[in-house]
């Protein structure tokens, strides 16, 4: 009944791999969302550089609907446009759809506060200097803030390392699914406890090359 | 160069109307150095931020060489703003990039080429004594440092006017004076105007040429920095004045005043602009009968001329007492001393 550790390796070596590449490709298409989304926030909000009530206020009612949705749930929910996107509702693939939607807007906001803490003072140096709201954005907003934002997508990929544990739920492979459909449902502690090691190692391993990034980004 | 015509600034703060700028009529001519000086809150900053349009101005015009600010364009005011730069108290650098990055950045924002940017930023970089630290952080400078870099940053565009919103209020008196020294060099080999706001008179008093005293939003006394040092009219000035010029006199001098039957003779002796550095109390003693005691004094230098506040006591006869008095008031300003003086 038990599974030979030795022999399962290759299954979890193959698991960590789609943890990783769901991690990561959820990361890169949830940044690409949540960038311009976060930049846009704090540009149009009130004496923001392109302040726009209307614009501002949809924006952020979006992102705070999204991030009110528990992930479990919006996994579910939103399988019908999971299916469309990718033609399929299980495995790796049909993961990375909830995890990006999950967390895009939870970026944005990360993104929102790394901006608003870049010091008003050097925005308003780069207007005297006749900058345009463009060259600011790209050149004062983002430089200055990337250091943090490096920072604040740590904390990103960290959780979605989390959330990309609990696809496992409607089999989207990966770490998670191994260790609920063995460690959890079949008992096989062994599994159980070797996924969570990797869990524990993949997570202190982001964290020290977010770490590293923030440090290089602050000086550049 | 600069021209504020009845200029005001109402912020409206929840239904509440807020006068930062009240009426003011300024006229700053082309290659001085003109200070504003004002308590906290008496809308100094706001004054200098209508210059280059950071803020609008609710009532009048802003005209810089002739032109309404508020009538151009984005991309015109863009165009003006690369000739009016701005240095700040908290300097507002870049963290993220080197000294010769920051400075560098106004040229970069106007899309210079790389070689053009390079051979400016090194001259201007050696003109500001920093051409060592070209590539350091600005963590790693000290204040005056720090605001060497705003300065260079400020001049990479070969900018008309420079307006300092409180340049030196964060640095040490020593500091100050260097970052002085440093506006006053760009003013006499660039012939840049400068607009500059300060609460510390001593900062006016070294460098402007002309100065504005605000209070409450408005321009309550204008003139030459002398004229206002020796001919201040309004309370606030006075105070200001005050505060790089003792002009009260000590109590252990006054207590002695009313003491004797004998009334001493004490006076407060003004020297005046013309007369500045005139022997008079060397001239007194030898031409009248009394003998000059000089109790307590200070003499300050304003713009080059000397200009003080002695307390003297005349002794001998009253006769010749009021004689001397006499004569020596035609070149300073003299005033007897009150025992009720204080
Ligand atoms: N954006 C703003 N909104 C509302 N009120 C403002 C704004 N900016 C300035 N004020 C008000 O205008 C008045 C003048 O402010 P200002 O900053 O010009 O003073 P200041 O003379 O520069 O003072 P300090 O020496 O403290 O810098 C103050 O009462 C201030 O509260
Ligand atoms: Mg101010």
């Amino acid at each position: 009944m038990q599974v030979n550790l030795l022999d399962f390796w290759p299954r979890i070596l193959e698991a960590t791999q789609e943890t990783l590449l769901m991690v990561s490709i959820a990361l890169v298409l949830a940044t690409v969302i949540g960038l311009p989304l976060g930049v846009a926030l704090v540009v149009t909000r009130d004496h923001g550089l392109m302040e726009n009530k209307i614009v501002f206020n949809v924006l952020n009612g979006v992102v705070n609907i999204f991030r009110s949705i528990p992930f479990i749930i919006l996994l579910v929910a939103i399988l019908p446009l999971t299916r469309l996107l990718v033609g399929t509702s299980i495995g790796t693939a049909a993961a990375t759809v909830p995890l990006v939607l999950f967390s895009g807007p939870y970026i944005a906001r990360l993104i929102e506060s790394s901006l608003l803490d870049v010091n008003k003072g050097v925005i308003e140096a780069a207007q005297s200097m006749g900058a345009t709201n463009w060259q600011i954005i790209y050149r004062v907003l983002l430089p200055e803030a990337l250091s943090t934002i490096a920072l604040n997508l740590t904390i990103a990929s960290i959780g979605l390392v989390g959330a990309s544990a609990m696809a496992g739920f409607v089999g989207g492979g990966g770490l998670g699914d191994l260790a609920i459909s063995y460690g959890y449902q079949r008992f096989e502690t062994d599994i159980m406890i070797v996924t969570v090691i990797l869990l524990i190692i993949i997570v202190q391993a982001f964290q020290a090359i977010g770490n590293y990034l923030s440090k290089k980004l602050r000086r550049l | 160069m600069i021209n504020f015509k009845n200029v005001s600034k109402v912020y409206e703060h929840e239904g509440e109307k807020l006068v930062a700028v009240n009426e003011v009529n300024l006229q700053v001519e082309r290659g001085e150095i003109f200070g504003v000086i004002g308590f906290s809150g008496a809308g100094k900053s706001t004054l200098v931020r209508l210059v280059n349009q950071l803020e609008k101005p609710t009532e009048g015009e802003v005209l810089v060489d002739g032109q309404d600010v508020s009538s151009l364009s984005a991309k015109e005011l863009r165009g003006m703003r690369r000739k009016i730069s701005m240095i700040f108290q908290h300097f507002n650098l870049l963290e993220s990039k080197t000294v010769y990055h920051n400075v560098a950045f106004p040229l970069i924002l106007s899309g210079e080429p790389r070689d053009k940017v390079k051979k400016r930023v090194e001259k201007i970089l050696d003109f500001v004594g920093l051409k060592d630290r070209a590539n350091y952080y600005t963590d790693q400078l000290s204040g005056g440092q720090k605001q060497r870099v705003g300065i260079a940053r400020a001049l990479a565009t070969s900018p008309d006017i420079l307006l300092c919103d409180e340049a030196t209020s964060a640095l040490d008196p020593e500091t100050t004076q260097s970052i002085l020294e440093l506006l006053r060099k760009i003013r006499d080999e660039y012939n840049v105007t400068i607009l500059m706001i300060t609460h510390e008179m001593n900062v006016v008093k070294d460098v402007c040429d002309r100065v504005a005293v605000m209070e409450d939003g408005e321009v309550i006394e204008q003139g030459s920095i002398f004229d206002l040092f020796t001919n201040p009219k309004h309370k606030t000035t006075h105070k200001f004045i005050q505060s790089v010029m003792k002009g009260d006199i000590p109590q252990s001098i006054l207590i002695g005043i009313g003491e004797n039957n004998h009334p001493r003779h004490i006076y407060r002796v003004t020297f005046l602009k013309e007369h500045a550095g005139e022997p008079v109390f060397s001239r007194i003693a030898k031409r009248f009968n009394v003998e000059v005691n000089i109790l307590y004094g200070q003499i300050l230098e304003i713009q080059e001329t000397p200009f003080g506040n002695l307390i003297v006591e005349l002794q001998g006869e009253d006769s010749e007492i009021l004689k001397a008095v006499h004569y020596i008031e035609e070149v300073v300003s003299v005033e007897r001393v009150m025992a009720s003086a204080s």
